[in-house]
């Protein structure tokens, strides 16, 4: 009881540090004693002019601290009794006299660190809840479209946070989780825009939950902002692109001529992501899966390029055994204690922090194009010619490649499963006994560009290239392809 | 320090190092530190600091997370609401201040500002209107006041420059947010007032009352080129008269407990998402078919269903799909629209494969069936041969001729379905000849498919079954119509 009294005998004061003073003079005009008035003397430290204070008309009213816009500016200085000798106390009677008391006692001025200790955060070291696996029955295949078999594996996946802006023709995948994830508690939300969605994407991938959108290309270039910010703050989220005709609004048919803004231009800056490229709709579903799991391995988006044919296409669809309940990495800016510490960002004025920051971006890449290419072969392992396809594509140059070894041609089908990183070194065994390629594409070559920039990285000189594309919303035909491949000399007819 | 919502030491502000470690990035006399100070004032009076997210913005703002000790994450330029959202639906017991500054809620943000304000959703969004853009150095702002020179206006801003923007009369204005308040910071009273309106904002929040939107008339001397004390007097005497302070909104009073948000928490729970999942999907059904329908194809069976938007072609194609898929066999279909919602062209392509489809398109089918002329002359010749043709009598007349190895029939689809009840059954009967004619799959298939596309309007599955039948019928007693 006696320290309580100590304490009310002497009101709090303000006081300040004057290196931590730039001189605005906000506080001056606050005081009605006028104790404060513009300095006059430079701060050698700072090259700034703080205040000058007088104490002896302060009543300790505060209104000056109040105006400081200094967090270590102005502030009122109190005295803690547990640190100070009580008997110590007695006799002083002035603010001063307990300055000078309370310096003597407890801390050199001149160190600020001392004064505000060492610490940066209380908050405790950030601590990863892992995801859990629980297992999922066995189930008859179900029937389902490219689009709902994907919005299927999103929600397997642990996806209970989904943003879009309607498009045709991915509406499907927004429309079933908008029907199915309150169901969950889950959210579907309904952005002002693309650029509105990949932002609350944003917020929920930097608070460490999976989140997805549903888009079709000119949604997708919309959202690049919003992707170069995510790789740059290392932030997951899955992107699920069915590609339409283009440029421009285009129109609503299937193409492939997004390749080359999913693998070369997410964005500014040094940005990659992992692009899928499935061909069925049990793939959607698959891929879309595995884009969860590899979005929050490399705190990296995802993208799933389909297209608008599988999108549309129905099929029999087999449910994995298990889904996720995900958890919350140590990163995460969930909101609580235990991730206080933590900051999602992508600024750094330091050149040679951001130097190392892209460094690392880069061993992630590198990560990414050593780990995780992925293709599907296809009678490959005798093929003279190599036809190379993906999406809804590929699937008619499969059909080609079956109608042509039923004919006795030894022609294979390389279709990659990932298109950056390129699978590569899957294709390069295949090439050796490759006579010539045969690209099938519904792009102006964009599939063709990732696979000689792959070939030329790795020093491989290609063989003769030929292609069947289309565009606009048409896709190359099985017979194409058959007469494609039929027409080079070292087809033995 | 007395304020724990302020890290001890700025760690991220060059690394902590030197005055840089306790001293903002912000020029003399700035408003930000103001707002900063009753922001983080405030989230310790409530109690709220381990919850709380702060949405750093971009401008001069943008090191926000230099000196509040919460959760940061900063944000695309005039994003932070959205950011915000984000953060607000991944844990609804998180605290999001969206702060931001004119360009950035004003200007480039202007669509998610409204956005995120009309949601309602309990989010605080604090906005610092200084009339100037102050990071990129002194450009004109959506809220720059007529006449005032920037950089970018350098004659004071002129009419084609546009006027200035009142942002918190327009939130005022939208139905969403439930307290929207003008404050300013020259002079101590206004500065009480703007520390109450920025506790109030988190309070709100707090109580999951909803949205709460405070704009704060800020100085910034260094591009009004003036003294701290001078750019006070400025606000006040010219920012003011354009932007009046006061509240513009406060129905705080009418949320009553059940318009206030309900934090959640999502579902895990294996047999509730299976269940979901499978729900309209279907159980699988019985097979009734005994082998592939090789007489048809050997392992692959390629089907074009064409007409018009409304004939019922994609759903009809739908059933064969999931009729195949029931059989164990794999199947794929594939719209085709025109681009009117209804009665445009409408093709569906569907394959049917003993292992595996292939390709799925039709472009040769085995199987056509044409419910109108125009469709009947575009895919007539591109059936493939020894394959089938079924055409509905009723509307096509004049059938062109055909290949001698193509069996062709006319059914009177439409004139059945309309005989029966509804003429938008005209798709089943097409499928009960197609049953008769080809044997594709057993008629019990077909039926079970049929009863399990309707399982949820059950009394519509007589009348189907009823034309199903009919069109089986037509084909084996030779009805060919009027």
């Amino acid at each position: 009881m006696e320290s309580k009294v100590a304490k009310l005998k002497i009101k709090p004061k303000p006081f300040l540090f004057p290196e931590f003073c730039k001189g605005c003079g906000r506080c001056i005009e606050s005081c009605r004693f006028d104790c404060i008035t513009e300095g006059t003397e430079i701060n050698p430290e700072t090259g700034l002019t703080p205040v000058n204070i007088d104490l002896e008309k302060c009543s300790g009213c505060g209104l000056c601290v109040s105006a400081c816009p200094e967090p270590f500016g102005l502030h009122l200085r109190t005295v803690d009794v547990e640190e100070i000798d009580n008997d110590a106390l007695e006799g002083v009677h002035s603010f001063q006299e307990m300055v000078d008391l309370f310096d003597k006692a407890d801390y050199e001025l001149e160190d600020p660190s001392e004064l505000f200790g060492p610490r940066e955060s209380e908050a405790p070291d950030p601590v990863a809840i892992p995801d859990e696996w629980l297992p999922l029955a066995h189930h008859e295949p179900l029937v389902l479209k490219g689009n709902y078999a994907s919005a299927v594996g999103a929600i397997l996946a642990g996806c209970r946070h989904v943003y879009g802006y309607p498009i045709t023709p991915s509406t499907e995948g927004a429309e079933l989780m908008a029907k199915l994830q309150p169901l969950m508690d889950g959210v579907f939300f309904q952005a002002v825009s693309e650029v509105a969605t990949v932002n609350m994407m944003y917020g929920t991938g930097g608070a460490g939950l999976p989140s997805m959108t549903f888009t079709s290309s000119p949604g997708f270039s919309l959202m690049l902002e919003g992707v170069s910010y995510m790789v740059g703050a290392e932030v997951p989220g899955v992107f699920v692109n069915v590609m339409r005709g283009g440029p421009g609004l285009g129109n609503i048919a299937p193409e492939q001529a997004d390749i080359k803004l999913a693998c070369r231009g997410l964005g500014h800056g040094n940005s990659h992501a992992i692009v899928l490229t499935p061909s069925t709709p049990q793939e959607m579903l698959d891929l879309t899966m595995l884009a969860f799991d590899l979005t929050f391995k490399y705190r990296n988006p995802v993208v799933i390029l389909g297209d608008g044919y599988l999108g549309q296409m129905t099929g029999r669809v087999k449910l994995p055994d298990r889904l996720k309940k995900p958890g919350i990495p140590e990163w995460a800016v969930y909101g609580d204690l235990e991730h206080r510490r933590n900051l999602i960002c992508s600024i750094e004025l330091s050149e040679p922090v951001q130097e190392q920051h892209n460094i690392h971006l880069n061993e992630k890449y590198a990560a990414m194009a050593a780990e995780e290419q992925r293709a599907d072969l296809f009678h490959t392992d005798d093929a003279e010619v190599l036809v190379v396809a993906t999406n809804t594509p590929a699937r008619m140059a499969k059909g080609a490649v079956q109608e042509l070894r039923d004919q006795g041609v030894k022609v294979g089908l390389f279709r990659p499963i990932t298109v950056w990183p390129f699978p590569i070194d899957l294709l390069k065994p295949v090439l050796e006994h490759t006579k010539r390629i045969v690209m099938v594409e519904a792009s102006p070559g964009q599939l063709e560009d990732e696979l000689r920039l792959a070939l030329s990285k790795a020093g491989i000189q290609p063989p003769i290239i030929d292609h069947v594309r289309h565009y606009g919303g048409i896709l190359p035909q099985q017979s194409e392809v058959v007469e494609k491949v039929l027409e080079g000399e070292e087809v033995a007819q | 320090m007395s304020v724990s919502t302020f890290y001890d030491r700025f760690e991220r502000h060059a690394q902590g190092e030197g005055l840089k470690g306790h001293a903002t990035h912000y020029c003399a006399g700035c408003g930000h530190g103001l707002a900063h100070k009753y922001m983080a004032e405030a989230i310790d009076e409530l109690g709220i600091q381990d919850r709380t997210i702060a949405i750093s913005p971009v401008g001069c703002s943008v090191f926000l997370y230099y000196y509040m000790d919460v959760g940061n994450s900063q944000a695309a330029h005039g994003r932070a609401p959205v950011v915000g959202l984000g953060h607000k639906l991944a844990n609804p017991e998180s605290i999001v201040i969206s702060y931001q500054g004119d360009g950035d809620l004003a200007s480039i943000g202007l669509a998610e500002t409204f956005q995120a304000a009309q949601v309602g959703l309990p989010i605080s969004v604090i906005f610092i209107n200084n009339a100037i853009y102050g990071m990129t150095g002194g450009q004109m702002a959506p809220t720059t006041l007529m006449g005032q020179q920037t950089t970018t206006t350098p004659r004071g801003r002129e009419r084609v420059a546009g006027l200035p923007i009142r942002m918190a009369e327009m939130i005022g204005q939208m139905d969403g947010p439930v307290y929207v308040e003008r404050v300013a910071l020259f002079g101590a009273k206004q500065r009480v007032k703007a520390k109450k309106a920025i506790k109030k904002a988190l309070q709100l929040q707090v109580e999951n009352k909803g949205y709460s939107f405070v704009e704060v008339l800020s100085e910034c001397p260094t591009h009004l080129k003036m003294t701290p004390l001078e750019a006070e007097k400025w606000v006040e005497e010219n920012m003011v008269p354009i932007f009046p302070l006061g509240v513009q909104k406060d129905i705080t009073e009418e949320i009553t407990p059940e318009l206030e948000f309900k934090p959640f928490k999502p579902s895990f729970d294996v047999e509730e998402v299976k269940g979901l999942i499978i729900e309209g999907a279907e159980n699988g059904v019985e097979r009734f078919a005994s082998a592939f329908p090789e007489h048809i194809a050997k392992d692959d069976i390629s089907l074009k269903l064409a007409g018009a938007g409304g004939d019922g072609a994609q759903t009809a194609a739908l059933l064969l799909t999931r009729m195949a898929i029931n059989e164990g066999l794999d199947s794929t279909h594939i719209p085709s629209y025109g681009p009117e919602s209804r009665g445009g062209t409408s093709y569906a392509d569907v394959r049917i494969a003993k292992e595996e489809v292939l390709s799925p398109a039709s472009p040769t089918p085995n199987i056509l069936i044409a419910f109108n002329a125009p469709s009947l002359t575009k895919f007539a010749p591109t059936v493939a041969s020894g394959g089938t043709i079924l055409y509905d009598s009723s509307v096509i007349s004049d059938p062109p001729s055909v290949n001698g190895d193509i069996q062709m029939y006319g059914v009177p689809f439409t004139e059945i379905a309309t005989t029966i009840g509804r003429r938008v059954i005209k798709n089943v009967v097409a499928l009960g000849a197609l049953q008769a004619m080809t044997d594709i799959f057993p008629e019990e298939t077909f039926l079970a498919a049929i009863r399990q596309a309707l399982a949820a309007k059950c009394a519509m599955i007589p009348m189907n079954e009823e034309a199903f039948q009919w069109g089986q019928k037509a084909v084996r007693e030779g009805i060919e119509g009027e």
